[in-house]
C-alpha cells in the first residue's frame, strides 16, 4: 500500500501534468503577445506594440465587451432556467415531461448549423430585431442542457427522505427550492454557470446568424479576420483575459480565505 | 383544495414547457418538415412532398462517415474520463476554497478565443514547435515525429477542449460523496477497489453519466479541430451537413442528415440508458424515456 | 407667426433626426478595409459606418437569403456568389451615374461573365490562387504547373485548400476544361485525376494557408495570393507561382443587397472607395491586388513590381475566374465527399 506522502506526491504530480498541458498553448499565446513578429513563428524580439495596437482597435476592444456581456448574462440567465428546469424534470409530473427532456438532447445533439438556422428563422418569425435580444436568447438557449444534466445529476443523487420530511412539515414548494435544494445543488450551479460562460465565450455559427450589425461579438470578428491574418492584437486579448482571471483569483483568496 | 396556478411548481413547468417549445421543438418540427420537401437551389426549398432526401441516406458513404464521427466521440469521450475522473477525485478531496481555485483556473484557459488557441496548438505540435524540440532535444526521438495532421492531433485537440465537460460534473458529483461511507467501509475491512467498486463509483455514477452525455455528444459535431489539427482528410458528419447547407445549397438533405443524426444519437441513449436501468437503477436524465 | 414656427420646429426636428440616421450598413470580412479611410469617409460625409463582419462567403449568402436581402447597404461577395445572388434577386442594380469615381477602374477586371456590364457589383480588391514553394527545400524552377503537383516523390507532403471548388479547378485545367464546367463527363475526369493525386495531400488547410509554410510543416502546395504575400513578410523564401495550366482569379466585388435601407449612402461609400487615394490606402494596408487603374499611378515600385500584387497580363488570360455553377455543385460535392472519404 501506498504511504500517504507517496499518494500526495503521485496526485500533485498529476495535477501538475494537467495544468501544464492546459496552460501549454496559453503561454504560447502570451509569449507571442509580445513578440515583434506577426505570425508568431519565430521570436522576433520583444515589443509593445500590440498593445498599443490594440487599445487604438476600438471595434475589436468593444466585440471583446460584447463577448464578455452576452457571455455573462446568457450564462446566469441559462443556470437560473436551467437549475429551475433541472428541479422541474426532477420532480414534477407535468404533459411532455419528456418530450421537454427530449428538447435538452436534441440542443445537444443539433449540429451548430442547424441549430444557427433554425435560431434565425425563429427570430425573423417572432420579428425579433437580429442583435443584442436575439443573440442572448440563442445563447441562453444552447446553454441549458448543460446546466440541466449538471443539476440533474447532483439532484437525483440526494436524499428525497429529506425534501419528504420538509413537505410534511408543510413547507412550501418555493421554500424547499430556496433553503434545501440550492444549497445541496449548489456546486453543479456554480458548474453549470462556468460551462455555459465557456461555450457562449466561444460561439462563433450561431452567434454570426443570429446577430445583427448593431452587435458584433469577438469570435465572429476574430473569425473573420482570415482574409487579412488574425491580428496577435488577439493574443493580447487572450492574455488579459489571463491576468484578470489571476488577479482575481489571487484578489478573492485574500480577501475571503480567513472565512474559510 | 384548489390550487393556485401561479404557484412556484406550475412557474417553473411553463417556463420550461414554454422555452423548450418556442425556441426548440417548434423549429425542430421545422426542420424535419425541410427533410421531406424538395431542394431548389434558388429557393432552398419548394414543394411536393418527397422522401427522396431520406432514401439519399442509405449511401454506405454516410453510414462510413457516421461510425467514423462515433468512433472519434467515443474515443475522447472514454480518454475524458480517464483522465477527468482521477484529476476530479483528488481535486474533490482538498479544502473547498482550492478546490473552487483550481476549477476555476482550470476553466481558465478555455476562455481564450478558440482560433488561436487552435492555432497555439498547431505551433507546438507542428514539425518544428515544442513538443518535437523537447521529443528531438532530450534524444528520446532523433527526428520530430509527425503529430500534426494526424488522428492523434485531432483526438489530442478534442479532449484538450472538452475535459472541463468531463470534469466540472464530476467534481460536484464527488463532492457530496459522504467521507464517513468510505470510512465505514474501511472499518468493514473494504479493500482498495472494493471501495471503489462498491462506494465510490456507484455514488457518482449520476456525475460519470453526465459528464460523458456532454462530452459525447459535442464531440459528435464538432469538426473544425478535425479539420485544422488533422488537416481535414478525412470527413465527419458535422462537415456533411454543414456542406449540404452551406455549398451545395439542398436544405432537405441537410435536414434529414440532422434529423437522422439526432435519431440515431438517441436511439443509442435510450439502449445505453435502458440497459443501465436493468443493471443497477442508477441513471442520468432518464426518467420518462427520450 | 404660431403656425409657421412650429412647422420650423418640425422642420429642423426632421432634418436632424434625418441626419442622425444617415448611416451605411456595411457586412464584410474584419479589417478587409482600411480602418483610416472608414473614418475619414464619415468625417467627410457625416455618414456613419456600422461596420459587420462575416468569416465566409457561405454565411453572408445565407443570411441574406434568409432575410431576403435585408439588413445590410453593402455586402462584399466573391465572384461566383454574385451571379448567384443576382440571379435570385437578392442584389439590386448599381446606378453607375452615381459613381463618380468609376472610371478609375481598370477594363481587365470589369465586364466578365459572372456580372456582365457590372451592374450589380463594382471589383473592389481581387487575387489569385496560385501554387507556393518554399524555395530553401525545392527549386521553383522545377515547378512549372498544377500538373508537376501530381508528381509521386510528393507523397504525404502537399498542401491544399480545404475548398472544393479550388481542388476541382487544379484538375479541371490540368485536363484542359473550364474551371465553370457543368460537363459530367469533364468532372469524372476530373474526380478521377484527383484520386491519383490524394496520396500526395498532407493537409487540406481551411483557415490561413500560410501558416503550414511558415512553421515548416508543408513546403508545396496550393495558397492564395493574400497569404502568399503575408507569408513573404515573415520568410521571403515563400515563393509564388502563376502555374502554367492558368492559376484560379476571384474578384471581391460591392453589391448592394435588394433588401437595403440605405441605397443612396451604400452608392456614396462605393464612390469614397473608389477614390484612388482610398485605394491607395486599401493596398498598402491589406497586401491584395486592385482592380483601380488609378491607384497604381500613386503607389511605389515595391507594390508595382510585385508580380504577385500585380500580375502579369498573361497569367490573368490564362486564368479564369469562378462563376456559380447551379445544380452541378451537387456533382461536385458528391466527388468531394468521395475524394475525402478515401473512395
Amino acid at each position: 500500500m501506498m504511504t500517504g506522502f507517496n499518494r500526495k506526491f503521485f496526485q500533485w504530480s498529476f495535477i501538475t501534468a494537467i495544468f501544464a498541458w492546459l496552460y501549454l498553448p496559453i503561454v504560447l499565446l502570451v509569449v507571442n503577445s509580445f513578440n515583434d513578429s506577426k505570425y508568431g513563428h519565430e521570436w522576433k524580439g520583444f515589443t509593445w506594440k500590440w498593445y498599443e495596437k490594440l487599445f487604438e482597435n476600438e471595434a475589436l476592444v468593444q466585440a471583446f465587451l460584447n463577448s464578455l456581456l452576452i457571455a455573462g448574462l446568457a450564462a446566469t440567465v441559462a443556470t437560473i432556467i436551467g437549475t429551475l428546469m433541472a428541479l422541474a424534470i426532477h420532480r414534477y409530473r407535468f404533459p411532455l415531461k419528456g418530450t421537454a427532456s427530449g428538447m435538452l438532447f436534441v440542443v445537444m445533439m443539433s449540429p451548430d448549423i442547424v441549430l444557427a438556422i433554425t435560431f434565425l428563422v425563429v427570430f425573423i418569425a417572432l420579428g425579433i430585431q437580429l442583435g443584442f435580444w436575439s443573440l442572448l436568447i440563442a445563447h441562453i438557449t444552447f446553454c441549458l442542457p448543460f446546466v440541466v444534466i449538471t443539476v440533474y445529476a447532483q439532484l437525483k443523487g440526494f436524499d428525497k427522505h429529506l425534501l419528504e420530511a420538509a413537505q410534511d412539515l408543510g413547507a412550501s414548494e418555493s421554500r424547499i427550492f430556496r433553503l434545501i435544494i440550492l444549497p445541496l445543488v449548489f456546486p453543479a450551479i456554480i458548474a453549470g454557470w462556468l460551462l455555459s460562460f465557456t461555450l457562449s465565450l466561444d460561439d462563433v455559427i450561431i452567434s454570426s446568424f443570429v446577430t445583427g450589425p448593431s452587435f458584433e461579438i469577438l469570435p465572429i470578428r476574430v473569425f473573420s479576420m482570415v482574409k487579412v491574418g488574425v491580428s496577435p492584437e488577439v493574443n493580447v486579448l487572450a492574455t488579459l483575459l489571463l491576468i484578470i482571471s489571476l488577479l482575481l483569483v489571487t484578489l478573492s483568496t485574500l480577501l475571503l480565505r480567513r472565512k474559510y | 383544495m384548489i390550487k393556485p396556478l401561479f404557484t412556484f411548481r406550475y412557474s417553473v413547468i411553463a417556463l420550461t414547457l414554454f422555452w423548450l417549445g418556442l425556441f426548440v421543438l417548434v423549429p425542430h418540427v421545422l426542420v424535419l418538415i425541410v427533410s421531406v420537401l424538395s431542394p431548389d437551389p434558388q429557393h432552398l426549398v419548394v414543394w411536393p412532398l418527397t422522401l427522396d432526401s431520406w432514401a439519399r441516406l442509405f449511401d454506405p458513404l454516410y453510414l462510413e462517415v457516421f461510425w467514423y464521427s462515433l468512433w472519434l466521440s467515443g474515443l475522447t469521450t472514454l480518454i475524458c474520463l480517464l483522465l477527468g475522473y482521477p484529476f476530479a477525485w483528488v481535486l474533490a478531496q482538498l479544502p473547498a476554497w482550492w478546490r473552487g481555485v483550481l476549477l476555476f483556473l482550470m476553466i481558465v484557459p478555455f476562455w481564450t478565443n478558440s482560433l488561436i488557441r487552435t492555432y497555439a496548438i498547431k505551433l507546438s505540435l507542428g514539425n518544428k514547435g515544442v513538443v518535437n524540440s523537447l521529443l528531438v532535444g532530450l534524444g528520446i526521438t532523433d527526428e520530430p515525429v509527425e503529430l500534426l495532421y494526424t488522428p492523434f492531433a485531432v483526438v489530442f485537440g478534442l479532449v484538450y477542449v472538452l475535459l472541463p465537460f468531463m470534469v466540472l460534473p464530476l467534481v460536484a458529483s464527488f463532492d457530496k460523496l459522504d467521507k464517513h461511507l468510505l470510512e465505514a467501509a474501511r472499518d468493514l475491512g473494504a479493500g482498495w477497489w472494493q471501495r471503489f467498486r462498491h462506494v465510490v463509483l456507484p455514488l457518482t455514477m449520476p456525475g460519470v453519466i453526465a459528464g460523458c452525455l456532454i462530452v459525447f455528444l459535442p464531440a459528435m459535431g464538432m469538426f473544425y479541430v478535425s479539420d485544422l489539427l488533422g488537416g481535414a482528410k478525412n470527413l465527419l458528419l458535422g462537415n456533411i451537413i454543414r456542406n449540404q447547407f452551406m455549398v451545395v445549397h439542398d436544405w432537405p438533405f441537410g435536414a434529414a442528415l440532422s434529423v437522422a443524426l439526432i435519431m440515431l444519437m438517441a436511439m443509442l441513449l435510450w439502449l445505453y440508458f435502458a440497459a443501465n436501468r436493468r443493471i443497477n437503477r442508477q441513471g442520468g436524465l432518464d426518467d420518462d424515456g427520450i | 407667426m404660431k403656425l409657421p414656427s412650429l412647422l420650423a420646429t418640425l422642420l429642423v426636428a426632421a432634418a436632424t433626426s434625418l441626419y442622425a440616421e444617415e448611416k451605411v450598413v456595411v457586412y464584410n470580412w474584419a479589417e478587409y478595409i482600411s480602418e483610416d479611410s472608414l473614418a475619414a469617409f464619415t468625417q467627410e460625409t457625416g455618414i456613419k459606418v456600422e461596420y459587420s463582419t462575416y468569416d465566409n462567403n457561405e454565411t453572408m449568402y445565407s443570411k441574406l437569403k434568409l432575410q431576403q436581402g435585408k439588413g445590410y447597404d453593402i455586402v462584399v461577395p466573391s465572384t461566383y456568389l454574385v451571379s448567384k445572388m443576382r440571379a435570385e434577386g437578392l442584389l439590386q442594380e448599381i446606378d453607375h451615374k452615381k459613381l463618380t469615381n468609376l472610371p478609375n477602374l481598370s477594363i481587365s477586371l470589369m465586364n466578365k461573365d459572372y456580372d456582365p456590364g457590372n451592374k450589380y457589383s463594382i471589383p473592389y480588391l481581387w487575387g489569385s490562387t496560385g501554387i507556393a514553394v518554399n524555395s530553401k527545400e525545392i527549386d521553383p524552377a522545377t515547378i512549372k504547373g498544377w500538373a508537376d503537383l501530381w508528381d509521386s516523390k510528393w507523397q504525404g507532403k502537399l498542401l491544399l485548400i480545404d475548398d472544393l471548388r479550388e481542388v476541382f479547378h487544379m484538375a479541371l485545367k490540368k485536363n484542359g476544361y473550364s474551371t465553370n464546367t457543368t460537363n459530367p463527363d469533364e468532372l469524372k475526369t476530373a474526380y478521377e485525376d484527383l484520386q491519383k493525386l490524394m496520396p500526395n495531400v498532407r493537409v487540406f488547410n481551411a483557415d490561413s494557408p500560410r501558416q503550414p509554410y511558415l512553421s515548416g510543416d508543408v513546403n508545396l502546395g496550393m495558397i492564395w495570393s493574400g497569404e502568399l504575400i503575408m507569408a513573404q513578410q515573415e520568410n521571403p523564401d515563400i515563393q509564388y507561382i502563376f502555374p502554367q495550366e492558368g492559376a484560379g482569379f476571384w474578384v471581391d466585388s460591392f453589391s448592394i443587397p435588394a433588401g437595403a435601407e440605405n441605397v443612396e449612402n451604400a452608392h456614396k461609400f462605393i464612390d469614397y472607395m473608389l477614390r484612388a487615394d482610398v485605394g491607395k490606402k486599401v493596398v498598402e494596408e491589406l497586401g491584395y491586388s486592385t482592380p483601380n487603374g488609378e491607384v497604381r499611378n500613386l503607389l511605389d515600385g515595391k507594390y508595382l513590381n510585385n508580380k504577385v500584387i500585380f500580375p502579369p497580363a498573361e497569367a490573368v488570360d490564362k486564368g479564369e475566374f469562378q462563376k456559380d455553377v447551379g445544380e452541378a455543385m451537387k456533382l461536385y460535392n458528391e466527388y468531394w465527399e468521395k475524394l475525402k472519404a478515401g473512395k
